[in-house]
């Protein structure tokens, strides 16, 4: 029995799109920002491992400090180079929220027009303060967001952040964590398995994810 | 004149590596040589027993068609009458929940998804609750005919299952009449490589060999390794993370 073997259709990749929302203001500098940025290596590196994760996750960070936007377009892991962050400024996270909402809806249209399967997004928040800016708005569009299934949101506060606001802004099924000291590391090599999961299976839901080593939900 | 199967499920890369068992499950079943009764259910990634699921699923889903086609006697009339497709669903989710009873789980710790056929050589019913494909080729045609699209949401990694509400109103029927003598039933893992999801068209070149594989074998059986070989293979576990099943069913005159 001689017969050739199925060739597979080449269809664009499943894609798995990913937003931080980073805190670079004045009160980041040091430590802080250095074990965040090396943390950003380790996310890299971590799904690196993973060829088909490498092409599913894409990657988008907001920067919110003396300036808020986007820093790093939506770049698949195999494509992104991660930065140097550097921290001056206050915490303008309300207008990175909307940023964030806003680019989203946008990407999830290019998909659509590309016939491009996605998964539900994730928006991942790190702070070590409290909003300089007004919030209100911003959360309760997340919180619409969160109802409405659009995407999936973390936050996440080093210690010393207003943990009291931060449960305002996150939906309350999902509250603010607290990291364990300056542990960026520990806390991307989960995010990495986590969304690695996600994009690579039907077996993603947030129920579902490993536990979590480097936080707790703050008291 | 009679059907050569071949079958087999391989677990997932990503299954294995966070040791989940593989939650898919086929089988198929003969009667009296010319009529093949088949099924494929894949179980929910995020549900605990889906596996014990896939296969209740399958095994009820032949039982009620295999009763449904003792109401002919043998002989098959030219179209298919009285299927009653939501007691199918009534019988699979009452058996389901049953399990669940003994087992002391919910209804939703079953969850999968359910691909059904009966294929005689002058009609098929085709069933399809959630997502995988079934896909079919007509006697004297070339082109590989996607019997559903998937059900899919507007996630990747969402569908619908057997035990959900939307079951009932999302589960797709349809009967075929003429002469289709291959028939290919497989779990969604497959989709990204099998079928082209710009236009939703099965990829030929990728159902052509697996046809030849059946045509060309004595014995689907002997030559098993073709398949299983092919489910396990590096190329095909580099593009899909997934657990794969492939039935694939070929109607054939016995002096071939």
């Amino acid at each position: 029995m001689a017969v050739g073997l199925p060739e597979f259709v080449d269809n664009p990749e499943n894609r798995c799109p990913v937003v931080l929302l980073l805190d670079t203001s004045g009160s980041m500098i040091g430590e802080p920002i250095k074990e965040l940025n090396e943390g950003l290596e380790t996310f890299k590196s971590s799904l690196m491992q993973d060829t088909l994760a490498s092409q599913r996750v894409e990657l988008e960070i907001i920067t919110f400090g003396d300036t808020v936007g986007i820093l790093q377009p939506f770049v698949t892991i195999d494509e992104f180079n991660p930065p140097q962050l550097k921290a001056s400024g206050t915490t303008p996270m309300g207008k990175a929220i909307m940023i964030a909402l806003d680019s989203l809806e946008k990407r999830k249209q290019m998909y659509k027009d590309n016939d491009i399967q996605y998964y539900r997004p994730w928006v991942f928040l790190i702070t070590d303060g409290a909003p300089t800016d007004s919030w209100e708005q911003a959360a309760s569009q997340l919180k619409d967001a969160e109802a409405k299934k659009k995407s999936v949101f973390f936050a996440v506060g080093v210690e010393g952040a207003d943990f009291n606001t931060l449960r305002e802004i996150a939906p309350s099924t999902r509250p603010p964590l607290q990291l364990k000291g300056l542990d960026f590391r520990e806390m991307f090599v989960w995010l990495s398995t986590s969304v690695q999961q996600v994009s690579t299976g039907k077996i993603g839901e947030v129920k579902q994810l490993p536990p979590l080593g480097w936080g707790e939900v703050p008291t | 004149m009679s059907w050569k199967v071949s079958f087999d499920s391989s677990i997932g890369v990503q299954h294995q590596k966070l040791q989940m068992p593989c939650q898919d499950y086929s089988a198929y079943s003969l009667v009296n040589n010319e009529v093949i009764i088949g099924a494929v259910a894949d179980g929910a990634g995020s549900a605990k027993l889906s596996h014990q699921g896939a296969e209740l699923a399958v095994t009820k889903a032949i039982e009620y068609l295999t009763s449904y086609l003792d109401n002919f006697q043998g002989t098959y009339p030219k179209n298919p009458i009285n299927f009653e497709q939501n007691q199918l669903l009534t019988i699979i989710v009452d058996y389901l929940n049953e399990k669940a009873e003994s087992e002391n789980c919910l209804l939703k710790d079953l969850a999968c998804t359910l691909i059904a056929f009966i294929a005689t050589p002058k009609w098929i019913i085709a069933i399809q609750i959630g997502d995988g494909f079934l896909v079919i080729r007509e006697q004297e045609k070339e082109e590989y005919q996607l019997v559903f699209k998937p059900d899919k949401g507007e996630y990747a990694n969402e569908t619908t299952f057997v035990t959900s509400d939307e079951a009932i109103t999302q589960m797709k029927v349809k009967v075929i009449k003429g002469y289709y003598p291959f028939i290919c039933a497989a779990t969604d893992g497959l989709e990204k490589v099998a079928i082209k999801e710009k236009d939703w068209l099965a990829f030929p070149p990728f159902f052509k060999p697996l046809e030849e594989y059946l045509i060309s074998t004595e014995n689907p059986e002997n030559d098993k390794s073709y398949l299983v070989d092919f489910l396990n293979s590096e190329r095909l576990n580099a593009r899909t993370h997934d657990d794969k099943t492939l039935l694939l069913c070929l109607h054939h005159s016995s002096h071939q």
